[in-house]
């Protein structure tokens, strides 16, 4: 892969959130490994924004967790034109996918959260906030570590589907949620984290490159310091 | 030139819907256009409500469950594999001349065995087989291990273009050069769940879903599965049904509604066809996904017209028929469209009583034979603002 380039990558965790190799930030107050969607909140937010978060309020915790990544790039995409937001693919990689969700709405259906029962549904949260025309790419893996939207990225950009490519890794399963009917583990990782890499050629950066995408997993593992459900 | 993705054939369908099991039960009421939507009593929520829907009839799960008693209670690995043993008899020759580690499989589906949940939180008794199947990742291993694909196997979770997605991603797994044979399954269930989420949104016609007519009101949910095997072009002798481009896009607009402009379909539409290289007036048919919601149908017609002008070709909505089958519309619909290239024969409309003025006048309300068709669009469209666009074509003997 060193035809292309990662122009932004971002991880967050119980452990911290960070956007390069330096190491993670600490949260304002410590996240636990059980994570509720409630205890992700507008102060997080305000962390990495300063937009009214009452979008990112209404949404579930793995739309949180790609949200946050995504806006955790640090990449203006407002800055770029219409024409090259139309060329910019979202793809996200997940094993347990909405399955926390799903587990909420089964016990108590309500609209507001059906529209979140779906994996695909913070590419969405995405490209409505940043006018992302995608290509688009939704998968549910059993061995996530993101290499299936990465060879597909890579793909788009070597084609020239598109120019750049938000990947996304997503993990969110509380433990109370799971519990609650009784689902092993096996069957579903508990556990929280969401990374973001935009990957591009070299010719198309919005911003100085960070990485060699050669380098590209190695890279992010050392980010997110969680091999095995992260991208 | 040949593109990248247009040396994929198609050798071979199955399916299992409300109109049958077996693609020639399905074909059968695409030629009499007629839906096999029923209305039964259902349990939404805390109320007894009438639902008229596609559902696979109860004597085709009895079936299926006596064959296969391991996998009694996960309907959803009943009937893809159902669908799958349909595609793999049809592609029986080339199977076998395929090592299981150059097999792939992809299975394209939006909620899995979600009974298996609804069942949980009800502290109903669920196989462990069938709770496992509640993760789409596991029902992908399970149906690949099954059907003796020991290559690359993946899932698409996307709404409802994950099928079209599948297909996609098939493709593009043959073209890498991951595999030489991928099968794409495709399913989705009427659930206690699924139910309750659209009927949240209002989203259901209480009386049966009528795509692109002027007094539609809502969508009509399906349930079943669809299988397609995907084959390196080399692989087949006779003239094929090949995927010749496709594309995907986000409107960036809405969750839950399409764009009112259309414009975001017909971006995926364009990426399908530039990928196909062909012009727009190539197409000989247009499958539509034609839900029957007010939104999608006129969203639908605006893209049509933005990419064609004023010359739309022939196109319909087969919902009427099967209802809205989710996770597996996108594999289900292919496989009408790839018979139909076979058959040289446009799909109607069924349901369908005035066409809305808003839809193009190309829209057949009645099947009919085609006098040339060489390219079939594809096309489907999901929450989250999700598009997807696939080209089929047909070889020249």
């Amino acid at each position: 892969m060193n035809d292309l380039v990662i122009h932004a990558a971002s991880y967050l965790g119980p452990e911290g959130f960070g956007n390069d190799l330096t190491g993670l930030r600490a949260w304002p107050s410590p996240l636990k490994e059980n994570l509720a969607v409630g205890e992700l909140d507008g102060l997080h937010w305000s962390l990495l924004s300063d937009s009214d978060p009452s979008r990112f309020l209404r949404m579930d915790l793995m739309c949180r967790l790609g949200f946050m990544a995504a806006e955790l790039l640090a990449v203006d995409f407002d800055a770029l034109s219409d024409a090259r937001r139309e060329r910019l693919g979202v793809c996200v990689e997940s094993f347990t996918g909405s399955l926390d969700t799903d587990i909420r709405f089964a016990q108590t259906p309500r609209p507001s959260i059906f529209a979140y029962t779906l994996p695909s549904t913070v590419i969405g949260e995405i490209c409505i906030r940043h006018r992302l025309k995608g290509p688009v790419l939704s998968l549910i893996s059993p061995d996530t570590n993101g290499a299936n939207v990465l060879a597909e990225a890579a793909d788009w950009l070597r084609s020239g589907e598109a120019e750049m490519v938000l990947c996304l890794g997503i993990e969110a399963m509380n433990v109370s949620t799971a519990n609650s009917i009784s689902l092993p583990e096996n069957l579903s990782p508990r556990g929280w984290h969401g990374a973001a890499l935009l990957l591009g050629r070299p010719e198309n950066s919005p911003r100085e490159k960070l990485f060699a995408a050669g380098r590209l997993l190695e890279v992010c593992r050392n980010l997110c310091s969680v091999p095995e459900h992260a991208c | 030139m040949e593109t990248a993705v247009n040396k994929i054939a198609s050798a071979g369908c199955g399916a299992v819907t409300a109109a049958g099991l077996g693609m020639e039960a399905l074909q059968r009421a695409v030629a009499a256009n007629a839906s096999a939507l029923q209305r039964r009593e259902l349990l939404i929520g805390k109320t007894s409500q009438p639902v008229v829907a596609g559902f696979v009839a109860d004597e085709i799960t009895s079936q299926l469950r006596a064959a296969d008693a391991a996998h009694a209670d996960s309907r959803a690995f009943l009937f893809a594999a159902a669908a799958l043993k349909e595609a793999v008899k049809n592609a029986e020759k080339i199977l076998d001349s395929v090592p299981a580690a150059r097999r792939g499989f992809i299975l394209s589906t939006t909620k899995a065995n979600i009974e298996a949940l609804d069942k949980l939180v009800r502290q109903q008794i669920v196989s462990a087989v069938a709770q496992r199947q509640i993760q789409p990742a596991f029902l992908a291993a399970d149906l690949a291990e099954t059907f003796d694909c020991r290559g690359t196997v993946q899932c698409v979770s996307a709404a409802c273009i994950s099928g079209l997605s599948a297909l996609q991603q098939g493709a593009v797994i043959i073209r890498r050069g991951l595999a030489d044979v991928v099968l794409v399954a495709g399913v989705d269930l009427i659930s206690q769940f699924v139910l309750s989420g659209f009927n949240s949104l209002k989203s259901l016609d209480p009386e049966g879903c009528r795509p692109f007519d002027k007094a539609r009101i809502g969508l009509s949910l399906g349930e079943g599965a669809a299988a397609v095997v995907l084959v390196k072009r080399e692989l087949l002798s006779s003239p094929a049904i090949l995927i010749s481009g496709a594309g995907t896009s986000n409107d960036a607009n809405h969750l839950t509604g399409p764009s009112r402009d259309g414009s975001g379909l017909a971006l995926a539409i364009r990426r399908a066809l530039a990928k196909a290289q062909i012009a727009p007036d190539k197409i000989g048919y247009v499958h539509a996904h034609g839900t029957g919601t007010p939104y999608n149908d006129a969203m639908e017609s605006h893209a049509l017209r933005t990419v064609f002008g004023d010359r739309v070709p022939p196109f319909s909505s087969s919902k009427g028929i099967f209802g809205h089958t989710l996770g597996a519309a996108g594999v289900l619909e292919t496989a009408l469209c790839v018979a139909a290239l076979q058959n040289n024969f446009l799909l109607g409309t069924p349901r369908l009583r005035e066409r809305d003025p808003v839809a193009p006048d190309s829209l057949l309300a009645e099947p009919r034979a085609a006098l040339k068709l060489d390219f079939i669009l594809k096309i489907n469209c999901g929450f989250g603002g999700t598009n997807a666009a696939l080209v089929l074509k047909r070889e020249s003997p």
